[in-house]
């Protein structure tokens, strides 16, 4: 299969290419793909287009990225990594998405696959009716303004002062589930009358709640697994991914909008309407980061409130209490985020829209009790394969701006996936499989089949590979809900 | 020509791209509105219960268009509803160099039990937009990010 692209790709090594400079005007440095030959020509034309453009961006560091599961998104790539100069760098909602801090949560359990099987349409059938997902959905979390503004501020701590949640958790949350420098100032109004009703939703498109059991022949780091909480053995775990709903969604809105009116005051041009952006360190600039954070701190707390409901779905159904099963949470990470982060005694902003921060052993931004094996990363692959739970790496921190791949990236639209294959019918063969899925949105569930993504064990092969994180152990799927 | 709209699943693999045509601007907002609530849910399963009317002003045109779009992913998790059918009518005062919108969502309150839903639309992205005439059609790209 030839590359769907006619600029030159150079291969730096079997995992890692490479787009020069020259290769189109205006670059102002190259452009790095991670993945194997067979990924990378499997890639589509929107990547190669758009992770140059990005590297075309005032203040861009080192190489504009895109990891192995990248493929077309508007603006920046998913899979799209960029640091930028905080003196004279720009920040680009188009870098976060608009799902700021989509991200992924794991959750441990000492069941087995023996315990859940028996009752398994119980278990997936509460979890179904206490995480809202969909359409519309609204959670059960009343909030006034002013406890929103205490969301945004606090994130996933409100949420555990609220009683949703342990302190454990919040030690096992990038940045402890708060982002300093959130402001509600500079959310609008709109954005905080989308996000009112939402918190405690899982929403729809690829975001799920997904029960999955470790086996002993798909643990491939014993030691970091046991770090993590993980033994295998049938062992039960629980995923969950999702991000900050309306507020977010509004707040990637706003700052497009104002971020196109402020780039003709500053001068800037860009390939691509969605890749506006502002100075980082100008007004709009830093409202934008204060605003993005706030957002980012309520999909912290969403995530937290979904965690509480899926403790107390379990509590009925296997009546036990959350901790008598063992439901401590292993990590919770963002992969739709911009942060400031410290390379080599610099300071940058790092975009990271579809990739995942995976600091390795010794970084001070990890839990102590990773300290010495380095920070989980969740990556959610499909419905029907699988997913996995990686290792972050010194190598990251040094090549990959501290980043790795979040999923297994689709290969495939959502009308083909639907015109493939049918709601109803994938749901049956799911079940056969013994994967019951339940769904909101039969049509909805037909765009997320296995069918429309890449293999999520080649995607981690490539990372596991270059070294930007060691594969640790895969979850295989036994129960989704969907939005 | 009817007012039209397909969707262009060559241009976008994760979110959803569609394209709008119309003879005029009014229904170059109805076909663009109609993209966007069939993308939320099959409107032939969502009653007519409900109704607000907007009036919103731009300079551009283009401008407008995106208003009204994310207008309406507004009011999906404002008011946690799903729409049957909308109303359009765009005019152009050109005293005050505005083009004003005056609109209506026709619909109902969310119910997964009753209700085809389909997805949950985030936003209306600036990635690839476009608006504008061309041999005498209005068109309108516009992708979602869902």
């Amino acid at each position: 299969m030839k590359l769907v692209t006619s600029m030159n790709v150079n291969r730096l090594t079997d995992v890692i290419w490479e787009i020069p400079k020259t290769e189109k005007p205006g670059m102002l440095v190259p452009a790095r793909i991670y993945g194997t030959e067979k990924i990378l020509r499997a890639m589509d034309a929107g990547v190669f287009e758009q992770v140059t453009n990005v590297s075309c961006l005032p203040g861009i560091q080192r190489y504009a990225l895109c990891m192995p599961d990248g493929h077309w998104g508007y603006g920046f790539p998913i899979g799209g990594v960029a640091a930028f100069d905080i003196g004279h760098g720009i920040i680009s909602p188009g870098g976060v998405g608009y799902d700021i801090n989509c991200g992924m949560r794991l959750i441990r359990t000492d069941l087995t696959l023996s315990d859940v099987k028996p009752r398994l349409d119980a278990l997936m059938t509460e979890l179904f009716r206490t995480v809202p997902a969909g359409v519309g959905s609204k959670g059960f979390v009343k909030l006034s303004r002013r406890g929103l503004q205490e969301v945004m501020r606090k994130g996933a701590r409100w949420s555990v002062d609220q009683g949703y949640g342990w302190d454990s958790d919040l030690t096992h949350t990038e940045e402890e589930g708060c982002l300093a420098g959130a402001d509600p100032e500079h959310v609008s109004e709109q954005a905080c009358q989308r996000g009112m009703a939402q918190l405690g939703t899982l929403g729809s498109g690829n975001h799920y709640l997904e029960v999955q059991v470790v086996r002993n022949d798909r643990i491939y780091d014993r030691h970091a697994a046991e770090q993590f909480g993980i033994h295998g053995h049938d062992q039960i775990v629980i995923m969950v991914h999702c991000g900050s709903r309306g507020l977010g969604h509004q707040v990637g809105t706003d700052y497009v909008r104002i971020f196109e009116k402020a780039m003709k005051r500053y001068g800037i041009t860009v390939k691509d309407q969605q890749l506006a952006c502002a100075p980082y360190q100008s007004q709009e600039g830093q409202h934008y980061f204060a605003a993005m954070n706030c957002a980012a701190n309520t999909a912290f707390a969403n995530r937290q409130i979904i965690t509480h409901q899926i403790r107390e779905a379990f509590r009925t159904v296997f009546r036990e209490s959350p901790e008598e099963l063992g439901m401590r949470q292993i990590y919770d990470v963002a992969h739709n985020i911009a942060k400031v982060e410290r390379y080599e005694k610099q300071d940058f902003l790092v975009h990271r829209k579809g990739a995942t921060r995976a600091f390795g052993p010794g970084s001070p931004d990890v839990p102590e009790s990773f300290r010495k094996t380095g920070q989980p990363v969740i990556c959610g692959g499909s419905m029907e394969t699988g997913s996995y739970i990686l290792v972050g790496t010194e190598k990251a921190n040094t090549e990959s701006f501290g980043s790795t791949m979040h999923g297994a990236g689709r290969t495939m639209s959502r009308a083909q996936a639907k015109r493939t294959v049918h709601g109803a019918t994938l749901q049956r063969s799911m079940a056969e499989r013994g994967i019951l899925v339940k769904a909101v949105s039969m049509s909805g569930l037909a765009e997320e089949a296995g069918i429309a993504y890449k293999n999520i064990a080649d995607v981690v092969e490539s990372v596991d590979t270059a070294g930007i994180t060691r594969k640790v152990a895969e979850l295989l799927p036994i129960g989704n809900i969907k939005g | 020509m009817a007012n039209t709209h397909r969707f262009r699943d060559e241009i976008v693999l994760g979110d959803l791209a569609f394209e709008a045509t119309a003879d005029s601007v009014s229904e170059l907002f109805a076909a663009a509105a109609l993209a966007v609530i069939e993308a939320m849910a099959d409107p032939l399963s969502v009653k007519t219960k409900w109704t607000q009317e907007f009036r919103l002003s731009e300079i551009e045109l283009g401008d407008l268009l995106f208003e009204w779009l994310n207008t309406i992913v507004f009011i999906k998790d404002t008011h946690g509803v799903v729409f049957h059918d909308i109303r359009a009518t765009v005019s152009h005062d050109s005293e005050k160099n505005l083009w004003h919108l005056d609109a209506a969502l026709i619909g109902d309150a969310v119910d997964a039990t009753r209700q085809d839903l389909r997805t949950d639309v985030k936003a209306v992205t600036k990635h690839l937009y476009e608006v504008g005439q061309k041999e005498g059609t209005w068109y309108a790209h516009v992708v979602l990010d869902v």
